[in-house]
């Protein structure tokens, strides 16, 4: 007779089957590219030399810090992940990873992520990195999301943040120039989280997430989509005749806010039926190219101004 | 199958197992990629990688 009950494996903990790409699906890669891109953009606007191997560093670290808010993100919201189209892919919603499996993942790089920039680089760039996960991850998924319509406009900081921990990480401090690119991406977060909302409300609603659309009513978000979008093309344009950015920003600024309002004001002006989600679409749609192009504008000046003695030499 | 063939404890199956080998591998090239960038940065810094600002 056997002492050890070999049905008892039936109870045996849960055993995962776990791929890297599940893990890496925690790290919510597209925002992540954004998150570098814009970050890679404070970077290279920082006046002074800042040393390639550092600069890599500070990238990394910022990266590897969105990646454990998604990763967090995604441990808190797996209830509404798994009754949303859009989110029940997600690894936990599936059943790939467990919630203190993802909760875990994204401790340890919250952690390394803060503590590497903090030891490599400087401990004002690693206290910035901090305060933004705590932002993403305590004020807006667990205090505002299911808490406020507002979730996206307060929440938003978090995500306009990268470039300013990356200026300070290259810098040491901050002044205005990464605190205009904070406000750009700050104003920039509504009018493209709404239009996402106005054609996923009925996700929205499923999961009791009261994004605008759901609480207000699409009428009262196309008019905030609106109002917002003026104020972001007003926003993006100032560092031009404020002198912090140059003419070619400015020109490029004003072409693409004017597609922008144009894209809102046709939101706006269309409520019904399919024009209307062909309108909401092609905001959203427009609204990633317009931050990418803005943001590009600026690096390719700087890499401009560095090529040129070289060119004309 | 008599009782004492039968191996102890938990027995993975061929998908936990490749599972747990790429994470393995996964969390070696992440360690091996902290080292490499902490080394990286003391020859770049030199004797002031000890010089950490506020």
């Amino acid at each position: 007779m056997s002492v050890v009950d070999h049905n008892a494996i039936e109870l045996s903990p849960r055993i995962s089957e776990a791929v890297v790409a599940d893990y890496i699906a925690l790290l919510k890669p597209r925002v992540m590219s954004l998150v570098i891109f814009t970050a890679l953009v404070g970077l290279v606007i920082a006046p002074g030399h800042f040393h390639p191997v550092l600069a890599f560093t500070s990238i990394l670290c910022i990266a590897v810090g969105a990646g454990a808010s998604g990763a967090l993100n995604m441990w808190y919201e797996s209830d509404i992940d798994a009754k949303m189209t859009r989110t029940a892919n997600r690894p936990i919603p599936r059943g790939r990873i467990t919630r203190p499996e993802a909760l875990t993942f994204g401790m340890t790089l919250a952690f390394f992520s803060v503590m590497t920039l903090g030891i490599l680089v400087n401990w004002f760039a690693g206290a910035l990195l901090a305060f933004t996960i705590f932002f993403y991850v305590v004020i807006y998924t667990i205090a505002l999301k299911r808490w406020t319509a507002q979730n996206i406009v307060i929440g938003g900081a978090a995500g306009a943040l990268p470039p300013v921990v990356a200026w300070a990480a290259a810098t040491g401090s901050l002044s205005v120039e990464p605190w205009l690119l904070f406000l750009i991406i700050f104003f920039w977060t509504p009018p493209h989280f709404w239009a996402l909302a106005l054609f996923r409300s009925d996700d929205y609603a499923r999961a009791g997430v009261p994004m605008l659309p759901v609480v207000a009513g699409p009428d009262a978000t196309r008019l905030q989509i609106l109002l917002y979008t003026i104020v972001l093309v007003a926003v993006a344009a100032a560092p031009w005749p404020l002198g912090y950015f140059d003419a070619v920003y400015g020109v490029t600024s004003l072409m693409l806010g004017a597609v922008m309002l144009a894209l809102a004001v046709n939101v706006y002006r269309n409520r019904q039926g399919r024009a209307a989600l062909r309108a909401t679409r092609r905001l959203f749609a427009f609204s990633i190219l317009y931050l990418f192009a803005l943001f590009a504008t600026l690096l390719l000046e700087v890499v401009a101004h560095a090529l040129a003695p070289l060119v004309f030499w | 199958m008599d009782d004492k063939d039968r191996p102890d404890g938990i027995v993975l199956t061929e998908a936990q197992k490749k599972s747990r080998r790429q994470r393995s591998i996964a969390i070696a090239l992440a360690l091996g990629v902290l080292v490499l960038l902490f080394f990286a940065v003391t020859l770049v810094k030199g004797p002031a990688v000890l010089n950490r600002p506020l």
